[in-house]
C-alpha cells in the first residue's frame, strides 16, 4: 500500500493519542470522500466510526496517555469496499469484544441508558464490516464501508 | 458548536444545538445542557442544526434527559436530519426519547 497518492489525498493519516488530534480526521476524510465520490451517508458513517474507534484507542488502548502514535490508512478493495485500518502500539484492546459490542439489547428505560458505551454499537451499526487483530506490538482495527456502484 | 435556549408557550424549554456533536462539541454544550436540565420540566431538544452526532454527543443528550425524567418531566428530540436520526435509532435512544419532525407533534408530546 503506498503511503501517498500523487493524484489524490494522502492515504495514511498519522496522529498522536490526544483528543485534539481527532480534528485532523475530519478534513482528511472529507478529502478522501470527495476523491472517491462517496455519498454523504457513507462519509458520515466513516467520520462516525473513525471518531469512535480513535477515541477508544486514546481513552482505553493508551489509557489516556498522550503523544502515543496512531495511524489510519485508507484503501479500496476488490470487493467494492473502502476500508480504514486503525493501528496503534497500545496494550491489547479489542473494542469489538466489549460487552456493549452491539449484542446487548437496547436499554429498557431511560434510567438504564448508559451515558457512554454506545461507541461500539455505533461502529457495528455504521460500518459494513469491522474486524480486530492483535499485532505483535499493538492493535489493528479494520472498518469497511461499501462503495457506491 | 453552539447552544441556545428559549421558552415556548406551555412551560416548554427549547434547547437548540448547532454544529457538530463530536467529543469537542459535546464538551462545549455539556455544562449548559446540565444547567438547563436542572430546572426544565418540559424539554424540547432541537437538533435541526446538528450535523454530526457521536457517542459523546449522545451522552450530552442522555444525561440531561435522565435528569429531567427523574424529576417527572418530559423530553422530546426535535427534527434531527436523517443521518443524525440514524445514530439515535442505532443507539436505541429513540425508543426512550421520542423523535418528532413536526413541531406541533413535539409540543403535544410534552403536554
Amino acid at each position: 500500500m503506498h503511503a501517498s497518492n500523487p493524484s489524490g489525498p494522502e492515504l495514511r493519516l498519522t496522529l498522536k493519542s490526544q483528543l485534539a488530534d481527532l480534528t485532523l480526521v475530519w478534513s482528511w476524510v472529507e478529502a478522501l470522500a470527495a476523491h472517491h465520490s462517496l455519498s454523504a451517508e457513507t462519509q458520515f458513517a466513516i467520520q462516525l466510526c473513525l471518531q469512535e474507534a480513535l477515541s477508544n484507542v486514546i481513552r482505553h488502548g493508551y489509557s489516556g496517555q498522550a503523544d502515543q502514535p496512531i495511524t489510519v490508512e485508507c484503501a479500496s478493495t476488490s470487493r467494492g469496499e473502502i476500508i480504514f485500518v486503525v493501528e496503534d502500539h497500545a496494550p491489547p484492546f479489542d473494542p469489538l469484544a466489549h460487552p456493549h459490542a452491539g449484542q446487548a439489547p437496547a436499554p429498557a428505560s431511560i434510567a438504564e441508558l448508559e451515558p457512554g458505551g454506545q461507541g461500539i454499537r455505533l461502529m457495528r451499526g455504521f460500518a459494513h464490516r469491522a474486524a480486530y487483530q492483535r499485532l505483535p506490538n499493538g492493535n489493528r482495527l479494520t472498518l469497511a464501508f461499501t462503495l457506491p456502484h | 458548536m453552539q447552544i441556545s435556549t428559549d421558552e415556548m408557550p406551555g412551560g416548554i424549554t427549547r434547547v437548540a444545538l448547532d454544529g457538530r456533536m463530536d467529543i469537542a462539541g459535546a464538551a462545549v454544550v455539556d455544562l449548559k445542557m446540565n444547567l438547563i436540565a436542572g430546572s426544565a420540566k418540559k424539554l424540547l431538544i432541537d437538533l435541526q442544526k446538528v450535523d454530526f452526532l457521536g457517542s459523546m454527543g449522545l451522552r450530552s443528550i442522555v444525561l440531561p434527559a435522565r435528569a429531567v425524567n427523574s424529576r417527572g418531566g418530559k423530553v422530546v428530540l426535535f427534527a434531527p436530519n436523517a443521518m443524525v436520526e440514524s445514530v439515535l435509532k442505532t443507539s436505541g435512544i429513540d425508543s426512550l426519547l421520542p423523535i418528532h419532525r413536526d413541531l406541533d407533534a413535539a409540543v403535544a408530546a410534552l403536554a
